[in-house]
């Protein structure tokens, strides 16, 4: 039988590894839809089962027939099964229902905001890197030394602080006490300075600990003692040889990370009222907003099933075993 | 010597010997946590009134006479609160750590140990809980139920057992292997006792290390949450609503956040410390990532 793998030339090894390989993808992304499915029904569990919005929204103001009439509106004198029925048919196209405050479609509400914390996000990420990187290099070249030893005791202390502590600190340091950034909102580039610190800072001790980690273990290697061998300076080989090897592991953090902060920065955002999607979801938690809350779940799972293939590629691309499925 | 006194003096080597100063960072990490303890009930039992108004106080800054910490917008005493703040964080960790470390080692258990179907479902649905990020769960549950305590602890208790069965499950899978555990199927053993007398406590190590690192975690989990207004709101105290209540009078008085925050700064640390050197003391290497 003549497949694809054999008129490409391949060897029968590598053709098992090949075939392998794809089933390892094909696996994870099945497991991607159903992380995507599980979120659905979840959304809809958490917002169904605890209570009846109608009942809540409005607060004392309306009479008993206005109250009939919003329940009646968002449909919650269905039986249960039956809405269910309708918001999986409804999610299925990306119809979440409407944001009862606004009147908007749900999904373009979280839509609109998402841009936003991602562009947050990804400064938080990049800032985190750039620091993490140099220090897990210099720990693990100079590992025991006083240096390393103290800056282990300022991550730990780093890890241990609150975002929100770290960003209302910042606000009254930067913007009360010396006036030089914006307190709030989305209004210069400049707004984009606090949040990103207070969301980064805590994530340094996360990224170093782990890449520290990472690098040890290549450090360990044969294939090091044989670089020191041949005479390679020490610098030489964790920054080209060792640091490639350590990213595997950490790209795939750095895209769970991603995935967690994407629901992960309400706190921070609503500090700075930063317009991103954790500010529309606290909106829509206080309000009792349902439609919103189960399309921000969903979007940010499936941002999360994203980040998370597109870590599987990134790695097979920095590792060639993971392509040639000895090390899936 | 009896087989009986062999048997106790194994296990009494098979125990680490706790020296700890041979072990730094778990000697300052129980230093930490201690000191904070004996903070939170020198402030408790000295001064009874947490949350006690006194609108004269208001905004009293730190070392003032009778307020170490300072009061305020109400003239609440910080130190007062802070300290109840702290009692209730580490209840609320407690409470959440136990309850998931019964329920995620249990599980955990039966998954290493049956394996086959009831591994792949078990796992399966432990990777679809964990890729939902707990803070969006917390938020979007903790505002349509009633917050109070019991919730707020079941709630991240929902979220928290998940790592436990990862951890348990691979422990088990290697621990299956081994020869003592051949031995006492051999030897006819139950399987109650494989499970319970054998691989309980071959994971209960690495589970006291998970356990250690994610109480601070979850300190950090319930002072947000009540930062948000969604978890502990008073009559019962909470760091993080103390430090939101303080916010609001930030530029008047930055003792009502600074102290509790770095009250609570503290806490995590003291936590982590732990882990971190219990992970040494046993030389298990336990990972959690993520807040």
């Amino acid at each position: 039988m003549s497949t694809l793998a054999d008129l490409a030339g391949l060897e029968s090894g590598e053709h098992e590894a090949a075939r392998r390989y794809g089933r390892y993808i094909g696996w994870r992304l099945a497991q991607g839809l159903l992380v995507v499915a599980g979120a659905v029904v979840v959304s809809f569990l958490i917002t169904n089962l605890s209570g009846n919005p109608g009942q809540v929204i409005g607060g004392s103001f309306l009479s008993p027939q206005q109250r009939q009439q919003i329940i009646d509106q968002l449909g919650y004198n269905r039986p249960v099964l039956q809405r269910l029925g309708s918001y999986l048919a409804g999610a299925a196209h990306g119809d979440f229902g409407t944001s009862y405050q606004t009147g908007e479609p749900a999904l373009r509400v979280v839509l609109t905001a998402l841009p936003n914390t991602v562009l947050l996000i990804g400064c938080a990420i990049a800032l985190a890197v750039v620091v993490a990187v140099p220090v897990a290099m210099l720990s693990v070249l100079r590992r025991g030394s006083a240096g390393d030893r103290s800056s282990r005791v300022v991550m730990m202390l780093a890890g241990a602080l609150p975002d929100f502590w770290i960003a209302i600190i910042l606000v009254r340091l930067l913007s009360v006490n010396l006036s030089w950034l914006p307190a709030i909102g989305f209004t210069s580039p400049q707004s984009l300075i606090m949040p990103t610190l207070a969301l980064a800072l805590p994530l340094i001790p996360a990224f170093v600990r782990l890449l520290r980690g990472a690098l040890l273990d290549v450090v360990g290697q044969d294939f090091v003692t044989v670089l020191r061998s041949k005479g390679f300076r020490d610098r030489f080989i964790v920054a080209h040889q060792a640091l490639r090897n350590a990213m595997v592991p950490f790209v795939t953090l750095l895209a769970m990370q991603i995935g967690w902060l994407l629901g992960g920065t309400i706190i921070v955002e609503v500090i700075f009222a930063w317009p991103g999607i954790g500010s529309v979801i606290n909106n829509a938690v206080q309000a009792r907003d349902v439609a919103v809350i189960q399309a921000a779940v969903v979007v940010v799972a499936c941002g999360y099933v994203l980040l998370n293939l597109a870590a599987d590629v990134v790695v097979t691309v920095i590792d060639p075993r993971v392509r040639s499925g000895a090390r899936p | 010597m009896t087989a009986r006194a062999v048997q106790r003096h194994a296990a009494m080597r098979s125990w680490p010997r706790l020296q700890l100063k041979a072990h730094p960072t778990l000697r300052l990490g129980l230093l930490v946590l201690f000191g904070m303890l004996a903070v939170a009930a020198w402030g408790t039992v000295a001064l009874p009134g947490a949350g006690q108004q006194d609108l004269a106080q208001s905004f009293l800054p730190p070392l003032s006479p009778g307020h170490l910490l300072g009061t305020d917008q109400l003239g609440q005493d910080v130190l007062a609160w802070t300290s109840a703040g702290i009692w209730v964080g580490l209840e609320v960790s407690l409470a959440v750590v136990s309850i998931s470390a019964v329920i995620g080692i249990s599980v955990g258990l039966c998954a290493g140990y049956f394996g086959g179907i009831v591994d792949a479902v078990i796992m399966r649905v432990v990777d679809v809980c964990l890729s939902i990020p707990p803070l969006l769960v917390f938020v979007a549950a903790a505002a349509l139920l009633r917050p109070s305590m019991p919730m707020l602890i079941l709630l991240i208790s929902a979220v928290a057992w998940l790592p436990y069965v990862r951890l348990v499950r691979s422990v088990v899978l290697v621990e299956r292997e081994r020869g003592y555990l051949l031995a006492a199927r051999l030897s006819g053993a139950t399987r109650r006792r494989l499970l319970f007398g054998h691989l309980l406590p071959a994971v209960s190590t690495p589970a006291l290390v998970l356990g250690s690192l994610q109480a601070g975690y979850v300190l950090l989990w319930e002072a947000g949450l009540s930062f948000l207004g969604l978890g502990i709101r008073p009559p019962q105290h909470s760091l993080g609503y103390l430090i939101a209540d303080g916010r609001e009078t930030l530029s008047t008085a930055w003792w009502v956040v600074v102290f509790p925050g770095a009250a609570l700064a503290l806490l995590v640390l003291a936590a982590h410390l732990i882990g971190d050197g219990l992970r040494d003391l046993v030389q298990q290497d336990v990972e959690i990532i993520g807040r």
